[in-house]
C-alpha cells in the first residue's frame, strides 16, 4: 500500500494542472526558457566567444524583433485558437491550413474579379463555416474519425487550391485586405486600449472576489488575486510599450486578441461552452444530461472552419499574397496543432485554452525566429520543433495517466 | 412481514412508486415476466437477484431507458407512462449508473449543474446557449447539494472530479441525481469498487437520503451493505419476483437461497 503522504512526479504535475493556473505554467516556462535562451544566453555567449565585439547584440530581445515574432505568428495563433475548440471535444482537424489556404485563395481570386474586399472577406468566412461544418457532419452524423475526414480534407483542399490558384502564387494588393496587418494604432491609443483591458480586467477580478466574499463563498487568495491581475497587467502593458518602441500596435494583434477572447469567453463562460468541455470529458456523460452531442462536434468543426478563414484573411493580409506553400503546402497546420498541444490542450479532450494555444503559437514562433537568428538551419527548425512538440505531448499524457489512475 | 409473488406485504408503507405485471421481451427471451415492485418515500428497497435475474432489465424500464411491454405505472398510486428518460426524469425517478457518467475534467459544481446551468440574468437577448454562466450560483447550488447529503471530506466545489477519491465521486453522482428533482433515486452497485472507507461514506449518504424523505432503490451483491441500508428487499430470479421482505424478517442465508433456488417450501410457508 502507498503511503498517502508521498507524492511522485507525476502526482505534482497532475495536480498542479488541475490548478486553475497550473495549465499556464509549462508553456510559460517553456517561452521563459527559449526567450532567455536566445535572448540572453546566446549574446552573451557571441559577446565572449569575440574578442573583437564591442557590445552584446540583444537582436532577439528587440522590440523590432518582438513585433516581427508577433506579427509571424498571428496566422498561426488564428488556427490554433479553432483547432483548440476541436481538441477540446478529443477531436483533430488536419484540413484547417488547406481549408485557410482555399479561403485565402478564394479571397484573391474575388478581390481581383472586383468583388468588395469587405464582402468578398464575408464571403470567404462563410465558405470556412461550411466546410468546416461539413467535415463536422462527416465526424458527428456518419461517424468517421476526424482523423481520416480531415485527412482527406487536407488532401482534397491542397488540391482545391491548386486548382485556383495554377501558378501557386497570387498577389492581393486590395487595401482593405491589407489594412488588417498594416494599420497600425497611434501610440496613445495603444496605451489607452491596454490600460483599459487592465482596468477591465481588475474590475472582473475583484468583483467576483467580492461578490464571493459576499455569497459566503471560498475565495481566493489575495495572492492569487492581486498575482493574476499582477502579471496580465505586466503582459499587457509591456507588450504595448516593447511594439510602441519600434512602432506601434498592429491591428492585426488587437484583432487576434479580440477574437481569442470572443471564443475564450465562448467557450469558459457559457453552457455551449461548458457543453464542448463535457462532450471532450465524457461524451456518454454529456448525452445523459440533455446535450446534443453530434450537434455540437459539428459546431466545433465550424468554428474551426471559421477560424482557419480568418487565419486566411490574415495571412493574404499580411504576406500581401497567397501562396500554396504559405498555407496548405507548407508547415502552418503542424505549427498551429504543435501551438495548440504546446499550449496545453489535451489532445484526449477535455482540458485546455485557447489563451494557451497563443501563448504556445508565441513558443513555436520564437523557437524558428530565434534559430533564424542563430543561423540554424531549416533541418535544425524541425528537430527542435519536434522535441518541444513531443515535450508537451509527454507532460499532457503524463498528467492524464496521473488522474485517471487514481 | 413480508410478501407474496402478486403483493408487497401488509406493513409495505404507500408506496411513491409502483410498476405492476411488468413484461419486457428482447426478441426470443423473456427478461421480466410480470414483475412488480414498489418503494416508499423515506425508504431504502434493495433489488437483489443472481446475474440474469431482470435486475438491470428492470432498473432501465423504471428508468425509461427501456420501454416496458406491458405493465402499468404509478407514482402516488397514479397511473403514469414511461416512455423514455425524459419521461421518467420529469417524474422525479433518477438512476446513478455504476459508471457515474461525471466529467473528470470539470470540477464539482459544474458536474452537479451539468446541463441545467444556471444563467446571469439580462441577457435574454442572447441565445440561451451563449448566455453568460452564474458560476457563483452554480457554486452556492452544488455547496447546498453537497451539504444536505453531508459529504463532509470533500473540501471545496471547485475541486477537478478526476482528483477526488472513488466514495467522493459516488456522493457527487447521487448528488446531482437528487438535485435533478430526484424522488426516487436508483443507485446501481454503488459500493461495487469501493474501499472500505468509501463504501461507509456512500451508506451514510444513502441513509441520508431516506432520512430526507426519497425513495431509494438500491441495487447490489453485498449483503452486508444491503442489511446496513435496506428497509425491504426484493428478490428476483429469472425474470421474476420471488419475494420481498422486511430487513428484520429474513436472513441473509434466505436472501441468497431465495437469489440462486427460489423459495423453498418452508421460505413459501413463512412468507
Amino acid at each position: 500500500m502507498q503511503p498517502e503522504n508521498k507524492v511522485s512526479l507525476v502526482g505534482r504535475l497532475q495536480a498542479m494542472r488541475e490548478t486553475r493556473f497550473g495549465a499556464f505554467v509549462p508553456v510559460l516556462l517553456a517561452l521563459a526558457a527559449i526567450w532567455i535562451y536566445f535572448g540572453l544566453a546566446v549574446p552573451l555567449w557571441e559577446y565572449w566567444g569575440d574578442p573583437d565585439a564591442q557590445s552584446m547584440r540583444f537582436i532577439f530581445l528587440s522590440p523590432r524583433n518582438i513585433y516581427n515574432l508577433f506579427m509571424q505568428s498571428a496566422v498561426i495563433a488564428t488556427l490554433a485558437v479553432g483547432i483548440t475548440v476541436v481538441l477540446l471535444l478529443g477531436e483533430i482537424d488536419l484540413s484547417a491550413a488547406a481549408t485557410a489556404g482555399v479561403c485565402a485563395a478564394l479571397l484573391g481570386v474575388l478581390v481581383l474579379m472586383g468583388v468588395p474586399a469587405p464582402f468578398a472577406c464575408l464571403i470567404v468566412m462563410a465558405l470556412g463555416i461550411v466546410i468546416g461544418a461539413a467535415q463536422g457532419i462527416l465526424v458527428a452524423y456518419v461517424g468517421i474519425p476526424s482523423f481520416v475526414v480531415t485527412l482527406a480534407g487536407l488532401l482534397g483542399f491542397q488540391g482545391v487550391m491548386q486548382k485556383i490558384l495554377p501558378t501557386g502564387n497570387l498577389n492581393v494588393g486590395d487595401p482593405f485586405v491589407r489594412a488588417f496587418a498594416r494599420v497600425l494604432l497611434p501610440d496613445a491609443l495603444g496605451w489607452a486600449l491596454g490600460i483599459l483591458c487592465v482596468l477591465y480586467f481588475a474590475w472582473t477580478v475583484l468583483r467576483k472576489q467580492s461578490q464571493r466574499s459576499a455569497r459566503g463563498l471560498e475565495l481566493d487568495s489575495p495572492a492569487a488575486t492581486w498575482g493574476q491581475i499582477a502579471f496580465f497587467g505586466a503582459l499587457v502593458l509591456a507588450t504595448v510599450a516593447t511594439l510602441n518602441s519600434y512602432r506601434s500596435v498592429p491591428m492585426l494583434i488587437v484583432l487576434l486578441m479580440v477574437i481569442t477572447a470572443l471564443v475564450g469567453w465562448v467557450t469558459t463562460s457559457t453552457p455551449y461552452g461548458r457543453a464542448i468541455f463535457s462532450v471532450g470529458g465524457n461524451p456518454e456523460s454529456a448525452r445523459r444530461v440533455g446535450i446534443d452531442v453530434k450537434r455540437i462536434r459539428v459546431s466545433a468543426f465550424a468554428i474551426v472552419g471559421l477560424m482557419a478563414a480568418i487565419g486566411g484573411i490574415f495571412g493574404a493580409s499580411r504576406f500581401g499574397s497567397v501562396s500554396y506553400t504559405a498555407f496548405a503546402g507548407g508547415s502552418l497546420l503542424l505549427e498551429s496543432i504543435g501551438a495548440a498541444v504546446i499550449g496545453g490542450t489535451s489532445l484526449f479532450g477535455g482540458r485546455g485554452s485557447v489563451w494557451n494555444a497563443i501563448l504556445g503559437a508565441l513558443v513555436i514562433g520564437s523557437l524558428g525566429n530565434g534559430l533564424d537568428l542563430s543561423g540554424a538551419g531549416a533541418a535544425d527548425k524541425l528537430m527542435f520543433s519536434g522535441a518541444i512538440l513531443l515535450l508537451a505531448v509527454a507532460i499532457d499524457a503524463v498528467s492524464r495517466s496521473g488522474t485517471t489512475e487514481r | 412481514m413480508s410478501q407474496t409473488k402478486q403483493s408487497m406485504g401488509p406493513t409495505a408503507p404507500s408506496p411513491h412508486l409502483r410498476v405492476s405485471d411488468i413484461h419486457k421481451r428482447f426478441g426470443g427471451v423473456h427478461a421480466l415476466k410480470g414483475v412488480n415492485f414498489e418503494v416508499a418515500r423515506g425508504e431504502v428497497m434493495a433489488l437483489v437477484g443472481d446475474n440474469g435475474a431482470g435486475k438491470s432489465t428492470l432498473m432501465k424500464v423504471l428508468a425509461g431507458a427501456h420501454t416496458a411491454d406491458e405493465g402499468q405505472f404509478f407514482i402516488d398510486e397514479e397511473a403514469v407512462s414511461v416512455n423514455s428518460p425524459h419521461d421518467a426524469s420529469d417524474l422525479g425517478i433518477q438512476i446513478v449508473y455504476q459508471d457515474l457518467a461525471l466529467c473528470e475534467n470539470l470540477d464539482v459544481a459544474a458536474n452537479l449543474c451539468l446541463g441545467a446551468e444556471p444563467i446571469k440574468p439580462g441577457f435574454s437577448f442572447l441565445p440561451r446557449f451563449l448566455r453568460p454562466l452564474d458560476d457563483l450560483e452554480m457554486e452556492v447550488r452544488a455547496q447546498e447539494a453537497i451539504d444536505r447529503l453531508q459529504v463532509k471530506t470533500l473540501k471545496s466545489v471547485r475541486a477537478k472530479v478526476g482528483g477526488l477519491s472513488g466514495g467522493q465521486r459516488q456522493a457527487i453522482a447521487i448528488a446531482r441525481a437528487v438535485g435533478a428533482d430526484g424522488s426516487v433515486v436508483m443507485l446501481d452497485e454503488p459500493t461495487a469498487a469501493l474501499g472500505v472507507a468509501q463504501t461507509r461514506q456512500v451508506l451514510d449518504v444513502v441513509k441520508r437520503l431516506r432520512d430526507t424523505n426519497h425513495a431509494v432503490v438500491y441495487i447490489s451483491h453485498n449483503m452486508r451493505d444491503i442489511f446496513e441500508v435496506a428497509d425491504r428487499i426484493c428478490v428476483l430470479r429469472h425474470g421474476a419476483n420471488v419475494a420481498t421482505w422486511n430487513k428484520n424478517d429474513v436472513t441473509p442465508d434466505q436472501i441468497v437461497s431465495a437469489m440462486t433456488r427460489g423459495l423453498d417450501k418452508e421460505a413459501q410457508n413463512a412468507a
